[in-house]
């Protein structure tokens, strides 16, 4: 049984076709990347597997279970997380409370202990990112590489089974990239059943942690293998014709 | 069995009730498909009108022009007035939408209070363009249309609302910057990635949006409400406004139209029909205040089964 | 035993208070405004505070659901009316006492937000806004309507007082010990839920829905819960409000009207939207303004103090957006810097307080 498995998506807005009867899925474990160039439909797929887009047809199975017309907080509980293209911290909140919003509440504590409970977890989910020295900042007034690692530390509070990062090396410098790949890398070992799925450009950092790669073009599924497969595809290449690897 | 008299009679005060709501409710949507604000001094600035026409065409003010006059004055003079305060207040603070809303009541409550100040808080008479008219013309103010007895006042002031409704219409799909307004009210992303300079087009719509009010202040005030203007009277019609606003979609001009026709004939089957039988089965006595109640009523049904309102944007991204 | 307990408590009163500058200062309005009576001040300005302090709960009430989870409400005198209608009218039509009278009022005021909230959680931003404005005139539609079993705009006369048998001077004290208390326990009841898990999720609401349902927030049921808060506490402060002496021992249609309704918004604005604090701050402040200095000490006719009032809203919001009062005084006593230009309405993670904790 697959962790996620997509079939026949098809999502079409007025005329166009975002996304054209998609396949695929994702395995326990798996990290998959989804690439493709712009307008190709790869954050629609992520907002109708959340549950923010309603497909037009299709399934979507996690766990073996439909979760196709789930409200997108339903989704989250049951083990889907997901990271936005353009971050959407929570502005007014210091970046502890940016993560603790996330965070689902432990269950039998007394009142007092749970807050420290919750601020004890929020801290290490931090730490995983990198995150602890700025904890008490507003988030209004942090940059956007770090954000960018809160955005992930937000997602992975809710304890995902499956965890889905949309571009989250967009607008990273070649530090800031580098330690974000290390840190993707360490999580998948922390937790080797989680399955995660990229959506990302920036190829040369993508290949390198992705076991399979899926590329979309115009909605529709045109390649799917490993990452030195695809780099040699005569079908990804064209269509990916002037953009820098 | 179905009197035959009322039915005539609900149709034509409906439709001419809807007339005259749908000009104070289109400059309501206007500014806000323009701009995003949701005017709450729209119901001082019909009351301004009232005021600055009784102020002319009274001896109150030591004035007393031709009644034309004074109603072209009042209606320009409030549109300076309307963009002038949207420049300097609503302007700063349009991106908020708590704070623009803020801003105009206070604005309300200012307009409120100065016109105590310089008038009294007792109600002033208003003179009738209709019955002005009707003098001129030699006859009564009175006329039988289809077997239902109308007044002058009341058929002016119907054909004035649509003709300048009307207006407005060929000026947004023709004028260029009825275009533009139109554009924006539509996709506002869209309209001003295009270049579309939102500041002006914003006091412009202001202005058109104020005017409309003043104009349907003295119109409506003359032909319908008794004749009486009073420092608190802006809430009445801002109520409206909204009411049929929300009711057809905010920014909607359709829906501003639409919306008017249905409040003006709700409102109208009310109080010809419905609250005299309710006043008889429960035993009290009729009255204006349920109307309203039962205006705003509609207007939560309609959201709740169209959270946007009937003509409204629809959002995408949400379930 | 009991010293322990009281080094305990000591030693938190230390960390929680002592610290933390602003709350000292709040500490110590506090004790100013239990002190006052007995300075043998005018009966005038203890009646006027003894509503302020009613108006501060109804103030906090609206910062609550407004500054906090951004559902904008322009109709909160609604709750404000329930509660006044429903201790008055049972007690009209039942004669029943105010200690029961009252804690049923809060029921019905909750249950109404209950039934309100539906309706108002399908609608977004500006419709919702106008559509809290229409649910006061709807009330007020109905008790006028319906003006044999409500009294109409006569209104409920004769409620009963909370201390009967005492004399004058010392039941207006009685009233606003009461209302101080009041004032003070909801005041932390609400301060803590804006400072709990319950209060970082509605401002995760306010500042972005999508990213909080990502987060795994039903948002709908916070939003609910935020509604019904609020309205709990705006319906108390209506009802008891209703048996004031300074009320005059009255329920009538003022409780619903708009005037409340907004400055509800402009003590806010004034005090610092989201602070939950700064409202209450700017109805004491304000109130003394409008109702003692500005009428007993200089007596300047209401047109022009509406006219100011006004005017001093629309300036406050221009240039100084909703920062308020409150986070300009956090500010400067803080760490003594210059005011930042966030209004942060977070949890506020004391600086010194996390300081001592490190050591």
């Amino acid at each position: 049984m697959h962790l996620l498995e997509v079939e026949n998506l098809t999502k079409s807005f007025g005329g166009l076709k975002a996304v054209n009867n998609v396949n695929f899925h994702v395995d326990e474990g798996e990290i998959v990347g989804i690439i493709g160039p712009n307008g190709a439909g790869k954050t629609t797929l992520f907002h109708i597997i959340s549950g923010f887009l309603k497909p037009d047809s299709g399934t979507m199975k996690f766990k073996g279970e439909n979760i196709l017309g789930l409200a997108p907080h339903k989704i989250v509980n049951k083990g889907i997380a997901r990271t936005f293209q353009v971050v959407r911290p929570f502005r007014h909140l210091p970046v502890i409370a940016n993560v603790m919003v996330a965070l689902k509440s432990p269950r039998g504590n007394k009142k007092i202990e749970w807050i420290k409970t919750i601020e004890r977890k929020a801290v290490d989910m931090l730490e995983d990112v990198g995150l602890t020295e700025l904890m008490l900042e507003p988030a209004e007034n942090v940059g956007h590489g770090d954000l960018k690692r809160l955005e992930m530390a937000r997602a992975l509070a809710t304890e995902p089974d499956l965890l889905m990062l949309d571009e989250p090396f967009g607008g990273l410098n070649p530090l800031e990239t580098d330690f974000l790949m290390k840190s993707i890398q360490r999580i998948h070992l922390d937790h080797p059943t989680r399955g995660i799925v990229i959506v990302e450009h920036k190829l040369y950092a993508l290949m390198k942690i992705v076991k399979r790669v899926i590329v979309l073009h115009q909605g529709e599924k045109i390649a799917e293998g490993k990452p030195e497969e695809i780099a040699k595809n005569k079908k990804v290449i064209e269509v990916y014709m002037g953009k820098a690897m | 069995m179905i009197d035959v008299e009322l039915l005539k009679s609900i149709l034509l005060y409906g439709v001419m009730t809807g007339g005259l709501y749908a000009l104070l409710a289109v400059g309501f949507s206007l500014i806000y498909g323009v701009s995003e604000v949701t005017n709450l001094a729209h119901g001082a600035l019909f009351m301004l009108g009232t005021y600055v026409f009784f102020f002319l065409a009274t001896p109150y003010g030591g004035i007393q022009t031709n009644l034309f006059l004074a109603f072209i004055l009042a209606a320009i003079s409030v549109a300076i007035v309307g963009s002038i305060l949207y420049r300097l207040t609503i302007d700063p603070v349009v991106e908020d939408p708590l704070m623009v809303m803020v801003v105009t009541i206070s604005l309300a409550m200012i307009m409120q209070e100065v016109l105590v100040l310089g008038f009294g808080s007792y109600r002033q008479r208003v003179p009738s363009i209709g019955e002005e008219l009707a003098k001129m013309l030699g006859t009564e103010d009175l006329v039988v249309v289809w077997g239902v007895k109308l007044t002058y006042s009341r058929i002016l002031a119907f054909a004035l609302s649509i003709a300048l409704f009307a207006v407005l219409l060929i000026y947004i799909t023709k004028a260029k910057s009825g275009r533009a307004m139109r554009a924006l009210s539509q996709d506002r992303e869209v309209a001003m990635l295009m270049g579309i300079n939102t500041g002006r087009l914003s006091m412009l719509a202001m202005a058109i949006s104020a005017s409309f009010a003043a104009i349907a202040g003295v119109l409506i005030t003359s032909s319908t409400g008794g004749g009486v203007t009073y420092p608190h009277i802006w809430r009445t019609p801002l109520f409206m406004a909204f009411a049929i606003v929300v009711l057809g979609g905010l920014g909607s001009i359709k829906g501003a139209f639409v919306g008017a026709f249905i409040i003006g004939y709700i409102e109208t089957i009310f109080s010809f029909a419905i609250d005299p039988i309710i006043a008889s089965i429960l035993n009290v006595p009729g009255g204006a205040s349920l109307s309203g109640a039962v205006i705003m009523a509609t207007m939560l049904l309609v959201l709740f089964f169209r959270p946007k309102g009937l003509f409204g944007k629809r959002v995408e991204l949400e379930e | 035993m009991a010293t322990t307990y009281l080094r305990r408590f000591y030693s938190s009163f230390l960390a929680h208070i002592y610290d933390i500058p602003p709350r000292l200062l709040a500490l110590l309005g506090i004790l100013l405004l239990i002190c006052l009576p007995l300075a043998g001040l005018s009966a005038r300005i203890l009646l006027i505070l003894t509503t302020a302090f009613i108006l501060g709960i109804f103030a906090a009430s609206w910062d609550l659901l407004v500054g906090r989870t951004g559902q904008i409400s322009l109709g909160h005198a609604l709750f404000f009316g329930i509660g006044a209608y429903s201790t008055g009218l049972l007690f009209y039509h039942l004669n029943w006492p105010l200690w029961i009278t009252i804690p049923l009022s809060l029921i019905i005021g909750s249950l109404a937000a209950l039934l309100i909230g539906f309706p108002c959680l399908r609608v977004k931003g500006h419709y919702l806004a106008l559509v809290t404005l229409a649910f006061p005139i709807i009330l007020m539609g109905l008790i006028l309507y319906f003006r044999d079993f409500t009294r109409g705009d006569f209104g409920i006369w004769n409620l009963p007082s909370y201390f009967p048998t005492l004399p004058y001077t010392q039941q207006l004290i009685a009233e606003y010990y009461l209302c101080l208390f009041l004032l003070l326990a909801s005041a932390i009841i609400m301060y803590k839920i804006a400072n709990s898990k319950i209060g970082i999720v509605f401002v995760s609401i306010l500042d972005d829905e999508l990213a909080s349902k990502a987060s795994g927030i039903n948002i709908t049921r916070y939003k609910m819960m935020a509604f019904v808060i609020s309205g709990l506490f705006a319906t108390l402060a209506g009802s008891v409000n209703a048996h004031l002496m300074a009320n005059g021992h009255v329920t009538s249609l003022a409780s619903l009207r708009i005037t409340l309704s907004f400055m509800a918004v402009a003590w806010t604005i004034f005090g610092g939207i989201g602070t939950i604090t700064g409202p209450i701050a700017g109805v004491l402040i304000l109130e003394i303004l409008d109702k003692y200095v500005l009428t007993e000490v200089i007596d300047v006719p209401s047109s022009w103090r509406l006219i100011s009032y006004s005017a001093f809203v629309i300036i406050l919001v221009i240039f100084w957006r909703g920062r308020g009062l409150a986070r300009f005084v956090t500010d400067k006593l803080e760490d003594f810097e210059e005011a930042r230009d966030i209004d942060e309405r977070g949890p506020k993670i004391w600086k010194t307080y996390k300081k001592k904790e490190k050591k």
